[in-house]
């Protein structure tokens, strides 16, 4: 099958092409680093079915970062049949540097000129025949975000693939281009694939090319002596990369016409960013941003404005004795109003419970009550799979909003300013502002931001991003923070969920940042690498690819409750109704349960927590629940919501079907609450723990493979655990007794002095 | 016990059965992908223990 590769810098639309070209759906952001690793789809559309490659984005094919070595390795060794280097034309001039160097290879290529829609809108106007003719390369205008202008950039890459192409140098120099000239027909004769690429590389010393041709060195040192250069001297490095932008300066500044002769003129972009970078302000807006996201996902008050003109709530008389809604216009109403106007995130997740996912399993439910089967198999069904199951799903709404409005950001360039914003406030820490991408990323899933930290060059700084990556909060883990939250709002009718989700979020940020202060100062003590990041202009996000994204999402989220929760559920249940000796149990007998004698084991470790022994016979969900989290988060709450109906058996407490309300996971926490006495604070350090312990199976995994030994890796999984019990511990205590913040303060300063004083000794 | 019930052991046991085996054989493939594609920039490379 033929093979094409997409070359080309960060963030010049590679990974967008590449979906419009192939139909995936691979993750897309507007800021440089996104895509780490190379990837494969298939064209389908020419004569014959065509493989297509992403490489991550590079600025050259120099060996200066992981993407780069990738993206060269590829091009050199799988011999592509095509090369489709992506030119930024908003950026024409800079992304031509790259380009200048694939032409070195002998490789058929086309320049698939992007973002030509920018450049029109702007009123510039870029002359392609020109530049196809000087560069000899087919030129095609596309516009990857629209789909403008794919057919025929394939069509002529599959015409220019049949022809044989010979790697030509851009460089004009008469001596250099003799020493060139010498040193490819040297390589030539040795069967040297690409002589001319590879003459050039050992002429600047590329390390690369040193290690693979070692015999040539001595003779490419030899002819090196005859040349020198007035301005330069002996660094050819510097010296060809002049001659490249000398090459495109003289050639290039012809076909760019720009409508305002002033084009170092303020861009939009420019203004919004004097605002949004600002150095004082910068991070209070990044904050208030952040917050503004959660209010719009979680609040039941939106704005306030229920609290400030004191709306009142719907009528009694608009609900049964039992509390449900008389008829389906309040149940509908109930969604969107209650004392207060609900946010878009609780709206879409009121209707998903109460209509979508509320109705059918309901009423399978009802069903199985009515089947006739024995009372331990309805049990099974319905208290163990069908609430286990309900209670993850009905956080997929708000997981999907929040997604939608992080998303938003994330395409419109914000992020990517984030990253410099935090650059400075990272450095302090020992972090460049480049790890805060991956972190990001981390909001998502563990599992590609830890991948993601290769672009980090400084190993010991990928590590220590890489053990603080699960502290911030992973869709996986919101069920837990929502529910709590829910839980803590119904049960003792304090605070607000939005704010403690936030504060949460904030609680597992400032975790991370005084770790790697922690980390960078001890043990992964070293130099804070320097970060240059090319901030993108500021566009739109585009709706289909925002779809794409949610629906990605949602099919994961599906998936993952019907495989991995499912099975746990089941598990769960049989666990929680069998004791030792395989005797089934009834509902009022959990305590007996080879679950609740597990738990009740460990139970007197989490004391210090405020979720161990102190809360006597039930206690032990907690923990339990903290365990199943390790295979997949989600399960803490399928645990509490599996195991929900056996401990309201048993306290005497009933919050009806579960299935059929709205929040049953917010109910099913409930019901732990009132069935085990939980305290607030305690309830703020079980997600604390949760946030910051070990992740789930699949990150722990990702980190083993990326971590740079087995003793790292082990060290890893030892820094997850204290730091969860730490952080979980300070948060019980300073919550149940204040004067203990005193306390924990001095530890936090005895700590620091100790830190200091390991840095004297290491030092002397 | 009725064939309502043998047919829920059965179903249940195939269930967390096949996950359990599906997790080992990804395992022992070296596969680390999550399957959540929407925050990934590796996709299929995600699959390959590099570094």
């Amino acid at each position: 099958m033929m093979k094409f590769a997409l070359a080309g810098n960060p963030n010049s639309g590679k990974t967008t092409l590449f979906n419009g070209l192939t139909g995936a759906t691979a993750h897309v952001g507007n800021w440089p680093g996104v895509t780490v690793d190379k990837r494969e789809g298939l064209y389908k559309k020419c004569a014959e079915p065509i493989s297509i490659v992403d490489l991550p984005g590079i600025y050259s094919l120099s060996p200066y970062t992981p993407e780069e070595v990738i993206a060269r390795n590829f091009v050199l060794e799988e011999n592509p049949d095509c090369v489709i280097n992506i030119v930024d034309a908003t950026n024409l001039e800079r992304n031509l540097y790259l380009t200048t160097q694939l032409m070195e290879i002998d490789v058929p290529m086309v320049i698939a000129l992007n973002m030509i829609d920018v450049v029109d809108k702007s009123g510039d106007r870029i002359n392609e025949k020109e530049l196809e003719q000087r560069l000899g390369l087919p030129v095609i205008r596309v516009s990857a975000l629209k789909g403008e202008g794919l057919q025929e950039l394939m069509e002529r890459a599959y015409q220019a693939s049949k022809q044989k192409r010979n790697g030509v140098t851009v460089l004009e120099d008469s001596a250099l281009k003799h020493l060139i000239s010498d040193i490819t027909i040297a390589l030539d004769g040795q069967n040297v694939q690409n002589p001319l690429f590879h003459a050039i590389k050992l002429i600047e010393q590329d390390e690369l090319e040193v290690e693979m041709h070692k015999e040539t060195v001595k003779m490419v040192e030899a002819f090196k002596k005859t040349f020198t250069d007035e301005l330069f001297g002996n660094d050819f490095e510097a010296l060809i990369a002049d001659g490249r932008y000398k090459y495109i300066t003289n050639n290039f500044s012809v076909v760019m016409q720009h409508k305002n002769p002033d084009r170092f003129r303020l861009t939009k972009s420019d203004r919004i960013d004097k605002a949004l970078t600002h150095r004082i302000w910068g991070i209070p807006i990044f904050l208030g941003i952040l917050f503004f996201i959660f209010h719009l996902t979680f609040s039941e008050d939106l704005f306030f404005l229920g609290s400030i003109f004191g709306l009142p709530e719907l009528p009694e008389a608009w609900y049964t004795p039992e509390g449900d809604p008389i008829n389906f216009w309040v149940l509908l109403l109930s969604c969107f109003y209650n004392g207060g106007v609900f946010s878009p995130g609780c709206i879409i997740n009121n209707l998903w419970n109460e209509i979508i996912v509320g109705i059918p399993f309901g009423a399978l439910q009802g069903l199985v009550e009515e089947s006739g089967m024995q009372s331990w198999a309805i049990g099974l069904i319905n208290n163990g799979i069908i609430d286990g199951l309900c209670g993850v799903l009905s956080f997929l709404p708000w997981i999907l909003t929040l997604f939608c409005l992080f998303s938003i950001l994330e395409d419109s360039g914000y992020m990517a300013r984030v990253a410099f914003i935090l650059d400075r406030l990272f450095r302090k820490f020992g972090l460049s502002g480049r790890a805060f991408m991956p972190m990001i990323m981390g909001f998502g899933c563990s599992v590609p931001a830890m991948i993601n930290t290769r672009t980090l060059a400084d190993d010991k700084e990928r590590t220590a991003t890489v053990r603080v990556i699960p502290f911030f909060s992973c869709g996986a883990k919101l069920p837990i923070l929502t529910a709590i939250a829910g839980g803590i709002v119904a049960a003792y009718g304090v605070g607000n969920a939005d704010i403690i989700t936030y504060s949460m979020y904030v609680l597992g940020i400032v975790t991370a940042v005084i770790s790697v202060l922690a980390m960078r100062s001890t043990t992964l003590k070293g130099e804070t690498p320097p970060f240059i990041m090319e901030l993108p202009a500021y566009h739109p996000p585009r709706f289909k690819s925002l779809i794409l994204l949610l629906w990605d999402k949602a099919k994961h989220f599906i998936k993952k409750a019907f495989t991995i929760i499912l099975a746990s559920t089941i598990i769960i249940w049989v666990l929680t109704h069998f004791d030792f000796s395989w005797k089934l149990l009834e509902d009022d007998q959990i305590n007996q349960s080879i679950l609740a004698q597990l738990g009740m084991l460990f139970q007197p470790l989490f004391t210090p927590m405020g979720f161990g022994s102190q809360l006597g016979q039930f206690g032990w969900v907690f923990v339990v629940a903290a365990v199943t989290g390790l295979i997949a988060k989600e399960n803490v709450i399928a645990t509490f919501s599996t195991l929900a109906a056996c401990l309201m058996a048993v306290s005497g407490l009933d919050f009806g079907n579960l299935a059929i309300n709205a929040e049953d996971g917010i109910d099913a926490v409930r019901a732990m609450i009132q069935a085990t006495g939980i305290t607030v604070p305690a309830l703020l350090s079980f997600i604390a723990f949760n946030m910051t312990t070990i992740p789930c199976f699949a990150a722990v995994a990702t980190a083993k493979s990326e971590l740079i030994n087995k003793k790292t890796y082990n060290l890893t999984l030892l820094f997850w655990v204290v730091t969860s019990y730490i952080v979980g511990a300070v948060v019980y205590t300073v919550g149940s007794w204040w004067w203990t913040a005193f306390i924990w303060a001095l530890v936090a300063a005895l700590a620091v002095v100790v830190i200091k004083l390991y840095n004297l000794r290491r030092n002397s | 016990m009725g064939p309502g019930e043998i047919l829920l052991i059965v179903a249940c046991s195939a269930i967390v059965i096949s996950v359990v085996i599906s997790y080992f054989i990804r395992k022992k493939q070296g596969k680390t992908c999550c399957g959540d594609c929407s925050s990934c920039g590796g996709t299929c490379s995600c699959n390959k223990k590099s570094k």
